[in-house]
C-alpha cells in the first residue's frame, strides 16, 4: 500500500518530560489506523506534530511522498488533512453553518459570507453524509448530542476533500448506538478513498474498523500490527505490560 | 418552535429594558418623549455608544479593555495641546488617533505574548496612561484656545439637534455590525471568543483576530473622546474615568457574553442608548445626578440576569 503519510524518528520534549523518543508512524491511503495507548503515551502529541500545532525537535515527515513542515494546522488543512478534537471541534455558541465554514467561510467576490448558500450546504450534506436532519442550520452546536457533534466534524472533513481524517478519541463520552453511527461514519469516509487516524485507549471500539494497530507507549512505538494478526486482548496485554513494566 | 425562535433574539433584554424605561420616565415627565430630550438622550449614547462598539467586538473575541477610559482622554489631550501649539487641526487629531492605536498595540502585545489576562493588562495600561495625563496636565483642565471647524465634524450639530457624533455612532454601528455578522473576519471574532482551543485547531489565526480587535477598541476610544471634546472644547484630565465600565455595561446590557463568543453590535446600540436615556431621564424627573450611577449598576445586573436564562434557552 502506498503511504500517505511518513513520520521517521520524531522525537518531542517538553521542558525535561521527553514525550516522544523516535517514534516511527505511517498510514497507507484509505487506511484506517487505530493509534492505542494509555494516557500519556504520547498518541496526541504525535498527532499534533503531524499536523503543525507543535514542531518536532528531530524527524522527518512525509505527506503524500512530499517532505512536509507544517507550520500551523491552518497549513495542514490546506494539504488536506482535518483533524477532530473531542472536546475542541466546534464551538459551541455558534450556529451550526457558521461552524461548518469555519476558516473556510464561501465568500463574494467582495469579501461578504454567502450566508445562504453556506447555510442550504450545510443542511443537505449533514442529512445526505451523515443523517442528521436539522430544522435550521441556524441551531446552535449545543443543542446536538456529543455523537451528532462529531458526525458534524466527519463530515465537515469529507465535504472539504481531506485525504486524511485524525479522530482524537471520537468515542470517548458516546452512548453505544452513537459509536456505533460513529464507526459506520468512518467506514463510509474509507469508502470514499479517505484514510482515517483513530485515536483511542479503547481497543474494542477501534478493533472493529481498524485495518492495523499501532500501539504506543511512554514516548516509543511498542507494536505496529496488521489486524489480522493480532486479537483485542493481546493488545490490552502488552499495553498493560509496557505500562507496568520496565521504563 | 416559533418560542425558541423568539429567545434567539440575541438583544432581546435590551429591546424589553429599553422600551421599559421609554415608558417609565415618560409618565414620570411629559418633557422625556420630546424630540430635544431624545436628541441629547442619544447624543449621550452616541459618544459612549462608538466606544462600547469597540469593545463589544473584543469582548466577543474573549478579551478585555479597561483601558480605554483612559485612552478617551489622552487623544482629545493631546489633539489640544497639539492645536494650541499651532499644528494643523487635521495632523493634530490624526496624530492623536495613531497614538490610540499604539496605546491598542501595546495592550495587544502585552497580552498576546505574555499569556496574562487582558483584564490585567488592560488595568495596568488604564492607571498608566490616566497617570501621565495628570502628570501632564498638573491636574488642571486644558481649553481650546482657537476656533476649530474641523472638529465640528466629531461634534458639531448637524441638523437640528441631532450632532456629528450620533451620525459616526451609527455609521460605526452599521459597519462593525456588518462585519461581525457578514464576513469571515467577524467569523473569526465569535470563533476565537467562543472556543479559542477549536479555533486554533481549525488554524484560524487567534492572534491576529485578538490583535486588531485590541486596535479597534483602542481606535474607537480615542474618536469618542474626540467627539465628547469637540462638543465642550476643553479636556478634564478626569475624562472617561470610570466610562470603560459604562461601556463594557452597554454590552453585556446588550447581550454579549463576559466570557466571549457571543454578543451584537446591534444589542450595544440599544444598550448605550438605554444608558443614555436613564442618564437623562433622571435628570428630568429630579432625581440628584448621583443617583445615576447606582441605576445603572442594578440595571446592569438584571441585564445579565435576563441575558443569562435567554441564553440557556438558546445554548443549553
Amino acid at each position: 500500500m502506498k503511504d500517505l503519510v511518513l513520520m521517521k524518528g520524531i522525537k518531542k520534549s517538553f521542558g525535561k518530560v521527553q514525550a516522544l523518543k523516535g517514534v516511527d508512524f505511517r498510514v497507507g491511503e484509505s487506511e484506517i489506523v487505530g493509534l492505542l495507548g494509555d494516557n500519556g503515551a504520547g498518541k496526541s502529541t504525535l498527532i499534533k506534530i503531524l499536523v503543525g500545532y507543535h514542531q518536532p525537535d528531530e524527524g522527518e515527515i512525509y505527506f503524500k511522498g512530499e517532505r512536509v513542515n507544517f507550520r500551523s494546522p491552518w497549513d495542514a488543512r490546506a494539504a488536506g488533512i482535518e483533524t477532530v478534537y473531542q472536546d475542541l471541534a466546534l464551538v459551541n455558541l455558534m450556529p451550526i453553518w457558521r461552524n461548518f465554514f469555519l476558516g473556510r467561510e464561501l465568500r463574494t467576490s467582495l469579501g461578504f459570507l454567502k450566508v445562504r448558500e453556506m447555510k442550504k450546504i450545510t443542511l443537505e450534506f449533514l442529512k445526505k453524509e451523515v443523517g442528521i436532519t436539522l430544522r435550521s442550520a441556524d441551531e446552535t452546536v449545543a443543542f446536538l448530542s456529543g455523537g451528532e457533534r462529531q458526525a458534524v466534524a466527519i463530515a465537515r472533513a469529507i465535504y472539504f476533500g481531506a485525504s486524511l481524517l485524525i479522530l482524537d478519541e471520537p468515542t470517548a463520552a458516546l452512548s453505544v448506538g452513537e459509536t456505533r453511527m460513529i464507526l459506520n461514519h468512518i467506514l463510509e469516509a474509507k469508502k470514499k478513498g479517505i484514510a482515517v487516524v483513530f485515536i483511542t485507549h479503547n481497543i474494542y471500539h477501534v478493533y472493529e474498523v481498524a485495518d492495523r494497530l499501532v500501539l504506543l507507549e511512554k514516548g516509543e512505538k511498542i507494536g505496529d500490527y496488521m489486524k489480522d494478526e493480532i486479537t483485542p486482548e493481546k493488545v490490552m496485554d502488552i499495553i498493560a505490560a509496557a505500562a507496568l513494566g520496565k521504563p | 418552535m416559533k418560542k425558541k425562535r423568539f429567545f434567539m433574539i440575541k438583544e432581546l433584554g435590551a429591546i424589553i429594558g429599553t422600551v421599559v424605561f421609554l415608558i417609565f420616565f415618560s409618565i414620570m415627565n411629559r418633557n422625556f418623549l420630546t424630540v430635544e430630550n431624545l436628541m441629547s438622550t442619544l447624543t449621550m449614547a452616541s459618544e459612549l455608544g462608538i466606544m462600547a462598539v469597540g469593545i463589544t467586538l473584543l469582548m466577543i473575541s474573549g478579551e478585555f479593555d479597561l483601558s480605554v477610559g483612559s485612552v478617551f482622554a489622552i487623544v482629545p489631550m493631546i489633539s489640544a495641546i497639539s492645536i494650541n501649539s499651532n499644528m494643523n487641526p487635521i495632523l493634530a487629531v490624526s496624530l492623536s488617533l495613531l497614538v490610540a492605536i499604539g496605546i491598542g498595540i501595546m495592550n495587544g502585545v502585552i497580552t498576546i505574548f505574555t499569556g496574562i489576562p487582558s483584564f490585567i493588562t488592560t488595568l495596568g495600561t488604564m492607571m498608566f496612561w490616566r497617570g501621565i495625563i495628570l502628570a501632564v496636565t498638573g491636574g488642571f483642565s486644558i481649553m481650546l484656545e482657537k476656533k476649530v471647524g474641523f472638529l465640528n465634524l466629531f461634534g458639531g450639530l448637524i441638523v437640528g439637534e441631532i450632532r456629528f457624533s450620533t451620525v459616526w455612532f451609527m455609521l460605526f454601528a452599521i459597519l462593525f455590525g456588518i462585519i461581525l455578522e457578514r464576513t469571515r473576519f467577524g467569523n473569526w471574532c465569535f470563533a476565537t471568543g467562543g472556543n479559542l482551543g477549536a479555533s486554533i485547531a481549525l488554524g484560524i489565526p487567534v492572534k491576529s483576530v485578538k490583535m486588531t480587535n485590541f486596535i479597534v477598541s483602542s481606535l474607537l476610544a480615542g474618536i469618542s473622546g474626540i467627539t465628547t471634546f469637540a462638543r465642550f472644547k476643553v479636556v478634564d484630565p478626569t475624562f472617561g474615568q470610570g466610562m470603560e465600565l459604562e461601556a463594557i455595561a452597554s454590552a453585556v446590557i446588550g447581550g454579549t457574553l463576559l466570557s466571549g463568543g457571543y454578543g451584537s453590535i446591534l444589542g450595544t446600540f440599544i444598550g448605550a442608548f438605554m444608558i443614555g436615556m436613564v442618564q437623562s431621564g433622571l435628570v428630568l424627573i429630579g432625581a440628584p445626578a448621583y443617583w445615576y450611577r447606582a441605576f445603572v449598576g442594578v440595571i446592569l445586573v438584571i441585564a445579565a440576569i435576563i441575558n443569562s436564562w435567554i441564553r440557556k434557552r438558546v445554548a443549553g
